[in-house]
């Protein structure tokens, strides 16, 4: 999978780079809009990660081009300005999904892998990890053939670790995807903290083997090995 | 080009001139045109008698002509300016006075003429000298005649040009006195706002405190210079806002960013296990979270400053409203054993954008629960208040807050306890979003608290315009 990078600032774009090549892309970074659109014009991508405001020619600019053109490959928006108006005109222009600076990694991960997958999005019912199994329709929980007992949120938190597995879930991700709340302004800290030391409590700590890590800093993420 | 004077004084002194001028013209010619009639008025009633008298002093001549006689001698030939004529109805001339000088008085007499009681009537003489002139029929011993008298009207003429003149004489004076005058009196009128207007210049974003010197508070000047200084007054507060709100915000980043900085030096210092290194930047990667919701909150206070954002409003029962916002921190609630309680008539419906609305109970069920002892309550209560009013109220048995900072709780970046709530992570942020959601809506918020005897948030909102308190939307779920 070969990804195009659009980003004039030198530190982002390397973290970017290395980021994403540690999940076995294959990345080309373009530091300007001209070299960005001399490089989809020449080259095959699968997917454009393009920053707005760039110099020389404005991303928006780059995009619109583009689409004009009839280029068809997913393009991911990144920008610092996250007005609903932007937002709108980046996806009316032809972006695909937009992420507002500063954004967490681990999503821009999963919305890379959402936007490589599209087309194919068959959501699966059946959910494992190791020991630990779950059915999203019944909406049932097992751990070891034992039933979990499970709130609706903490449900809902468990299947999205699960569906994002082995991938570390940013708490914005969290709040946007379980608690469904757009304002990152609102304090939902404290309410995943203790909704994650319950959901400990319920699947790992009665087993040998933790699921459920904290990576400080960035977020959690559900997986075998410690 | 149009001729516009520039400033107002000069338009108001035009304008008062032009007024005057036309007043006065009008003025001048009805007191002429009264003049004249009356003048005219005895004129013509001289004219009748004169008539009579003539009439008398004719003498038919034996050749058949007729001839004035008068009974006192120097009347024998009448005065200047006082013409005669007698003609026979057959339009024989009988006689003309001398004065007339064989001008004729107008042409032979018609079959009407002097038929009709005596009317003067105004003519004209060949050479152009005005007259009134009156004719009757009239019998000398046998004979009919038709007898003309006129007179000259050029005196009365002069008399009354003589009175234009002067008139005309004094217009230009009393106009040019009036301008002078009302000129003048504008540029008294009007000289505060050339004082305000010098002062005003030199009120700029750094001396906000001056305020424009105001005569006489009553008059509309006055009034004008007070609305002035009133929104100078709002203009500085603003200010002063944005000034205290900058240097809290920078306050506040610098907090975060001295903590980056300090961990990330001092974790170069020396070498470190990978292990250790992973949890410094975990360390770090915590403030810039932090740094993130800084940014994240000021960006919305902002943008909710400038009016920028849209409220998708949709019907929904208060009751039900502080439910939802329960629902995402009572697990907070549980950890500390303290219970959530709401209360209230479910059929309050409102009309709100749900996530903002949720966003400002969230925030203030969470301070709730952060400054209630464990195991205490917090009661959400619902209340109508009037016809169209709801309130929710968030009762909490947490300590109070202070009298002297109650005033200022929904200030941004307060703290009633400045290191205390830094380590809940708070950036005194939340009550002020809270407090410009609830106004969004059309609403207010006020706080009630005695220290030691906890707090009451009261959130009032206008009802839903209609009131379609449905079971489905408005009910208990």
């Amino acid at each position: 999978m070969r990804v195009l990078v659009v980003e004039d600032e030198a530190k982002v774009a390397r973290a970017l780079r290395e980021g994403l090549e540690r999940e076995k892309y294959e990345v080309v970074v373009a530091p300007s809009g001209e070299e960005g659109f001399f490089l989809v014009n020449a080259e095959e991508f699968d997917l454009v990660l393009l920053d707005l405001m760039l110099p020389g020619r404005d991303g928006l600019q780059v995009l619109s081009t583009l689409r004009k053109r009839g280029l068809q490959t997913p393009v991911l928006i990144l920008t610092a300005r996250d007005a609903i108006e932007d937002r709108v005109e980046g996806l009316d222009k032809g972006a695909d999904d937009y992420l507002v600076k500063p954004f967490a990694f681990p999503e821009l991960l999963a919305r890379v892998r959402a936007l490589l997958r599209r087309g194919r999005t068959e959501q699966a019912v059946q959910l494992r990890l190791a020991d630990l199994e779950m059915d999203a329709v019944t909406r049932k929980a097992r751990r070891g053939g034992h039933q979990l007992d499970l709130t609706a949120r903490e449900f809902e938190l468990l299947e999205y670790l699960l569906r994002h597995k082995e991938q570390v879930v940013s708490r914005e991700m969290l709040a946007r995807y379980v608690w469904k709340e757009t304002a990152r302004a609102t304090p939902l800290d404290n309410v995943m903290d203790v909704h994650i030391n319950r959901l400990r409590r319920k699947v790992d700590e009665p087993f040998d083997r933790n699921l459920i890590h904290t990576v400080r800093g960035v977020g959690f993420v559900l997986r075998e090995e410690e | 080009m149009r001729l516009r004077p520039r400033n107002v004084r000069s338009r108001l002194t035009l304008w008062y001139l032009l007024v005057l001028a036309g007043l006065l013209a009008l003025y001048a010619g009805v007191a002429s045109l009264f003049l004249f009639l009356s003048l005219r008025e005895d004129f013509d009633q001289n004219l009748l008698e004169d008539l009579e008298t003539v009439e008398e002093m004719l003498t038919k001549e034996p050749n058949g002509g007729v001839s004035l006689h008068s009974s006192h001698p120097d009347a024998a030939e009448p005065r200047i300016g006082h013409f005669i004529e007698v003609w026979s109805p057959q339009g024989a001339l009988l006689y003309r006075s001398a004065s007339l000088q064989d001008q004729a008085l107008g042409s032979p007499p018609g079959p009407d003429e002097g038929l009709h009681d005596p009317t003067p009537s105004s003519a004209r003489l060949p050479n152009g000298t005005r007259l009134r002139l009156a004719s009757g029929i009239y019998h000398i011993e046998d004979q009919r005649i038709v007898l003309r008298v006129a007179y000259s009207q050029e005196a009365l003429w002069r008399e009354l040009r003589e009175f234009g003149e002067v008139l005309l004489l004094g217009f230009p004076i009393a106009v040019l006195l009036a301008g002078f005058g009302g000129y003048a009196l504008a540029r008294r009128a009007l000289s505060p706002i050339d004082l305000m207007a010098t002062q005003a210049k030199t009120i700029s974003a750094e001396k906000l405190g001056d305020r424009l010197s105001i005569e006489n508070p009553e008059d509309e000047l006055g009034k004008l210079g007070s609305v002035f200084n009133a929104m100078l007054g709002r203009l500085q507060a603003a200010f002063d806002q944005l000034r205290r709100f900058t240097a809290d915000a920078s306050h506040e980043l610098r907090t975060p960013l001295t903590a980056i900085r300090s961990v990330g030096e001092v974790a170069l210092q020396d070498q470190r296990s990978p292990a250790e290194y992973r949890d410094v930047i975990g360390s770090m990667l915590e403030e810039v979270d932090r740094l993130t919701r800084l940014a994240e909150s000021l960006l919305a206070l902002s943008r909710a400053d400038a009016g920028h954002i849209q409220l998708l409003r949709e019907d929904i029962s208060l009751v039900r409203m502080g439910k939802e916002a329960s629902s995402v921190v009572e697990v907070l609630a549980e950890e500390k054993r303290q219970q959530i309680d709401i209360e209230g008539d479910a059929n309050l419906v409102v009309s709100v954008d749900r996530l903002i609305l949720r966003q400002a109970l969230v925030n203030l069920l969470d301070n709730a629960i952060k400054y209630s002892p464990a195991g205490s309550q917090i009661l959400v209560r619902v209340q109508s208040g009037g016809d169209k009013q709801a309130y929710l109220e968030v009762i909490d048995q947490g300590p109070g807050i202070p009298r002297e900072h109650q005033p200022h709780v929904f200030d941004r970046f307060f703290r009633v306890d400045k290191a205390r709530t830094r380590e809940w992570g708070g950036a005194g942020l939340g009550l002020s979003i809270t407090r410009w959601a609830v106004e969004a809506h059309g609403g207010d918020i006020t706080l009630k608290s005695e220290e030691g005897q906890g707090s009451t948030f009261r959130v009032s909102l206008p009802l839903a315009k209609v009131s379609s308190a449905s079971p489905s939307k408005g009910g208990l779920q």
